[in-house]
């Protein structure tokens, strides 16, 4: 413990801290990898002083001038992020602590950015500090410091797009910086973004809960950038979205998951998204065996899913033709879902609009009118 | 994911003890020898707390200190998340509290623990939020740790503050409360009392009602340690309870004091431990351990004819690629309605859950279950173990206080004396050694009475039971409450009607006299909202403005008059094997805001008619029905429902004061008196608890 108490003494070279952070973490793979990972956790602490300062002692803004501005020329944004893992345990949460304040700070004087010096470094320069920060779920160390970060960073809507537009060495990819970014090029489906679905579905309880907490914040956020990123890859994303994580093995992804599409077909700025997803009777297929599922709580959260196929006033054929062909079914099925749910008054009140939707259906599909 | 690999690193082993989120299982390591604690959530039982789980265990996953309870690793097995913690053998303070209080030099130890623990802790940002007796653990060899991350805030910034409404009534900082923004003092203030706690026993102020508390605490001076200590002891107390604070040390300033520096080995502590081992062994606790029985998940065999249809002929594909043309048709003008379900109303946004999210699970899930078997097992083999029927009281998380409480790892003995656990062993999973439980089937509401019973009871005394029981810090008060909620859980499921007639006559009969008219009625007439539980998930706020326009003093009334002999004392917990945790708590003040409140939920009684005398006009409304009743059950020869509900009534607090129902204490006594002889008979113990 005694660490955490004498830090006030030796920070006189500011300045020298970010080159010294470099020099251990480029060893940090070799032969004496140990004693570096020792000298860095001694360096990342005295880092994350200067940033945060102490319960007694303000911070000092020119120090973390220094010190951010000798990260960026050291590049130890980047470093840090793919090393991440191999970090000792607390250096791993100082390291969390270092990119959380840097990320922040605005210089006290000079131009005001609307972006804090670091990250509008990272998002303009060096995309691919986000973009390591995003395989920190490769590892079960580095995910939850790494997704600590990221869900700070992300807040930020032109550091949400360097992730979601990341495609490699594609053009209009985010590679070449939040400048390059051609939103209207459809994905490869290969950029960081798209590892989200393996990292949730594929990783271990805790890796892959905080990466699910990441990927909604990045699909929920940002009521312009996401809209628009669905609509022109809307195919692949419901594709993977519906095969990897609603029909994941795992409870939890599963259940979230389901929850979570609920989330984005409701949200008022997705609203063409929802309309086009109703239209395809495939996802009615997929919704309605989640209304079967044996666990109580999938089959309420694929209701929730499922009432806007019903509600939706311009069903399109083939979304008729599915609840047309299960009418008695479906009427039968419902007025006893749930049936368990007596306090739940909205659920009781929006099962029974569904039944009356369905019951007043016409005998055959009619084509819906133009919209 | 792919977790099913961990599961069997784990040997699993006895039970621990119970919480709101699930069972604590001993378990061993195999591959290092090892003996942990496992935690079985369930998540199929909890609505929306994944994320809250999930911030549990990255808080604790990122803490190393000696002083907190050690996580080593979560993983899901099905629906099940297994959470592996470090085990502390010794037990919870509470629990230790039970064989007493403890002396000075004890404190002084545990304190400097828990100042240990705290240092590191506010040094990483994290505020623990709800320091009690109850979440401070002692391993076998004396050592403290901090336990129960449940409310825990992690802070990015060491400048934040919070000002989330959480911890414990009792415990919480006056700036907690008042919801001005604070930070780490926090904890210093909730030590303080834990402090005080562990010398007395109790919390300051354990007797009043926490809602009372709350304004107690910013408004008056901060409580101070009285009684014959040392100066040391006192002044320690007195600076962990200053109101202000900015002027409140912090742990590591604290860490200096005289009190703490004087402080002897953690070793001393074993004796705390010994002496709680003793005493339950004196006391017969000691109980065969229950042990893990991994549930058997029977796929349940679906009927092929229930499935969906998606084509006109099996063989034939015609579906998708149909041209989608669209014209005009004004069949599905229902736009109205799709922007009722449209958006902000969805029960899936986070706003509406919170309405609805409510912990408990109603019984009607397991009924198949258990009409196939009057004894049941740890697994019956169903696939829907997981909604077996969840304690009544379920800790009210809205408020925010003993959601925590039962978060974490509590070592809790499984005889049921500690209030963590109070509401837990359900008869679901009764053990060999515990008497048939007595459950039946659930009825089916099948009258208008019978329906209302049931609503009556999910919607009013349910929640009502559970914030109770949620706000009361006293052990022998909760479990009071537990074991009312336990009874009326058991009339609910057998005879709703009865609640239903119980409730309507206890109404009457308060308005037959003008002072409870005054003290239960009238305010509640305008507001009273029918169909809202109390606990419904929306903040301290609303509870704060109930609790101002009804104080518990009000309770005057019922509590003057003829009060029953006293309940069970806390020091001799009731015989642990009665299923129906049926118990007196007459002079439980909580307990007559309870009456108040379960009588704002229901509408008005009719006016009496003005010729008859008090005593008869009780009894008029209420013979037809229950003669009615009475034929229903002469016919479906249920008797035993009846006594039960009789019996209810009998131990029902404050009861006997109702003027006007001095007939029903007589007929309910001898009904209660030879329900408990059938027990007798029966289990060959002493029934009725």
């Amino acid at each position: 413990m005694s660490f955490l108490f004498g830090r006030t003494r030796a920070r006189t070279n500011t300045t020298d801290l970010a080159r010294q952070a470099r020099e251990h973490v480029t060893k940090l793979e070799g032969p004496q990898g140990a004693a570096k990972a020792e000298e860095l956790a001694k360096v990342l602490s005295q880092m994350k002083q200067v940033l945060q300062g102490t319960h007694e002692t303000e911070p000092n803004p020119d120090q973390i001038y220094q010190l951010v501005t000798g990260m960026i020329e050291e590049d130890l944004f980047y470093l840090l992020a793919v090393n991440l893992h191999r970090l000792p345990f607390e250096s791993r949460k100082d390291t969390q602590v270092i990119f959380s304040y840097a990320f922040r700070f605005r210089p006290p004087t000079g131009p005001q950015k609307p972006e804090p010096l670091a990250l509008a470094y990272v998002v303009e320069r060096r995309p691919q500090v986000l973009v390591e920060l995003c395989r920190g779920y490769d590892h079960k160390e580095s995910a939850t410091p790494a997704g600590t970060v990221l869900r700070e960073v992300l807040k930020n809507e032109a550091a949400a797009a360097i992730i979601l537009y990341d495609d490699g060495d594609e053009q209009g990819s985010s590679a070449r910086g939040v400048g390059a970014i051609n939103p209207d090029r459809p994905q490869s489906g290969r950029g960081v973004f798209w590892n989200f679905f393996d990292w949730i579905d594929k990783s271990s309880f805790e890796v892959s809960a905080d990466a699910f907490t990441t990927f909604r914040e990045l699909i929920t956020k940002h009521k312009e950038l996401v809209p628009r990123y669905l609509a022109v890859n809307f195919d692949l994303f419901f594709e993977r979205y519906n095969s990897v994580l609603v029909q994941s093995n795992s409870y939890v992804t599963k259940r979230q998951s389901i929850k979570l599409l609920g989330e984005i077909l409701l949200d008022r700025s997705n609203y063409n998204i929802m309309t086009a997803y109703v239209d395809r009777g495939e996802h009615l297929k997929i919704c309605m065996n989640l209304l079967r599922d044996d666990r109580k709580m999938v089959q309420y959260e694929g209701f929730h899913v499922f009432k806007v196929f019903v509600a939706n006033p311009h069903k399109s054929v083939p979304v008729q033709k599915i609840l047309i062909m299960n009418r008695d079914k479906l009427l039968h099925f419902l007025s006893h879902f749930l049936e368990d749910r007596t306090e739940d008054e909205q659920f009781i009140d929006e099962r029974e609009f569904l039944i009356k939707q369905i019951r007043n259906m016409p005998p055959a599909p009619v084509p819906p009118p133009q919209r | 994911m792919a977790d099913e690999g961990f599961a069997g690193r784990y040997q699993v082993l006895e039970e621990l003890g119970r919480g709101s989120f699930g069972v604590v299982y001993k378990g061993i390591d195999k591959a290092t020898g090892e003996t942990v604690a496992i935690k079985h959530i369930d998540l199929e039982s909890s609505e929306d707390d994944i994320q809250e789980i999930q911030q549990e265990i990255s808080v604790l996953s990122t803490c190393a200190s000696n002083y907190v309870t050690q996580y080593k690793a979560s993983f899901l097995r099905g629906h099940k998340l297994w959470i592996v913690m470090e085990y502390l053998g010794g037990g919870s303070c509470l629990d230790l509290l039970k064989s007493g209080a403890f002396n000075e030099v004890q404190i002084a130890i545990i304190c400097r623990e828990l100042l240990l623990g705290l240092d590191y802790l506010h040094s990483e940002g994290k505020i623990h939020r709800d320091i009690k007796a109850a979440n401070v653990l002692l391993s076998d060899s004396g050592k403290v740790k901090l336990a129960d991350f449940g409310v825990a805030a992690q802070l990015t910034y060491m400048k934040s503050q919070r000002n989330t409404f959480v911890g414990t009534p009792f415990w919480m900082a006056p700036e907690v409360i008042q919801q001005a923004g604070y930070d780490f003092k926090a904890d210093i203030w909730s030590l303080g009392i834990t402090a005080i706690e562990l010398a007395q026993g109790e919390p300051p102020h354990a007797s009043l009602h926490p809602m009372k508390v709350l304004f107690h605490i910013p408004k008056n001076p901060p409580p101070r340690l009285e009684g014959k200590f040392s100066k040391e002891f006192k002044d320690f107390v007195a600076q962990c309870l200053v109101k202000d604070a900015d002027f409140r040390p912090t742990a590591k300033e604290l860490l200096k004091h005289r009190f703490i520096r004087s402080a002897g080995k953690v070793e001393a502590l074993q004796e705390l431990i010994q002496r709680k081992r003793l005493a339950d062994a004196r006391a017969d606790h000691a109980k065969l351990p229950v042990y893990y029985q991994e549930t058997l998940r029977t796929i349940s065999p679906k009927d092929e004819a229930d499935e969906w249809v998606f084509e006109t002929v099996k063989s034939v594909v015609p579906r998708r690629g149909t041209v989608r043309s669209r014209k005009p048709s004004s069949a599905f003008a229902v736009e109205d309605a799709m922007h009722k379900l449209d958006l902000k109303d969805g029960p899936l946004q986070p706003s509406t859950p919170g309405t609805v999210r409510k912990a408990t699970v109603r019984r009607q899930p397991s009924s198949a279950s258990r009409q196939n078997s009057v004894r049941r097992h740890v697994s019956n083999g169903s696939p829907r173990a997981s909604l077996a029927p969840k304690r009544p009281l379920q800790p009210d998380l809205s408020f925010g206080n003993s959601g925590s409480t039962m978060r974490l790892f509590r070592r809790v003995p499984s005889d049921g004396s500690n209030p963590g656990c109070l509401a837990s062993s359900p008869p679901e999973f009764a053990n060999e050694n515990q008497p048939p439980p007595a459950y039946q089937a659930p009825v089916e509401p099948n009258s208008k009475e019978a329906m209302l019973g049931r609503r009556l009871y999910n919607k009013a005394l349910e929640p009502c039971l559970d914030e109770l029981h949620a706000q009361t810090a006293a052990s022998s008060k909760r479990e009071a409450l537990a074991r009312l909620s336990d009874a009326f859980a058991f009339l609910d499921s057998v005879d709703p009607e009865g609640a239903y007639h119980f409730i309507r006559n206890l109404v009457s009969a308060v308005s037959q006299d003008n002072k409870l008219t005054n003290a239960f009625l009238p305010q509640h007439q305008s507001t009273a909202p029918l169909a809202k539980p109390p606990s419904d998930g929306t903040p301290q706020g609303t509870v704060l403005i109930k609790s101002r326009a009804t104080p518990p003093s009000s309770s005057s009334p019922t509590s003057g008059a003829a009060v029953p002999p006293p309940p069970p004392t806390p020091a001799t917990p009731p015989v642990p094997t009665s299923p129906t945790k049926l118990i007196l708590s007459q002079d439980n003040p909580h307990l007559m805001s309870h009456h108040r409140r379960r009588g704002s939920m229901l509408p008005p009684p009719p006016p009496p008619p003005p010729s008859s005398s008090s005593s008869s006009s009780a009894d008029g409304p209420r013979s037809p029905d229950r003669d009615r009743d009475r034929e229903r059950e002469r016919d479906r020869e249920k008797e035993r429902e009846k006594m039960a509900m009789a019996a209810l009534e009998a131990r029902f607090p404050g009861r006997p004061a109702v003027p006007g129902m001095e007939h029903c204490k007589a007929l309910s006594d001898l009904l209660y008196a030879r329900w408990t002889d059938g027990l007798r008979a029966r289990w060959g113990v002493v029934g009725g608890a």
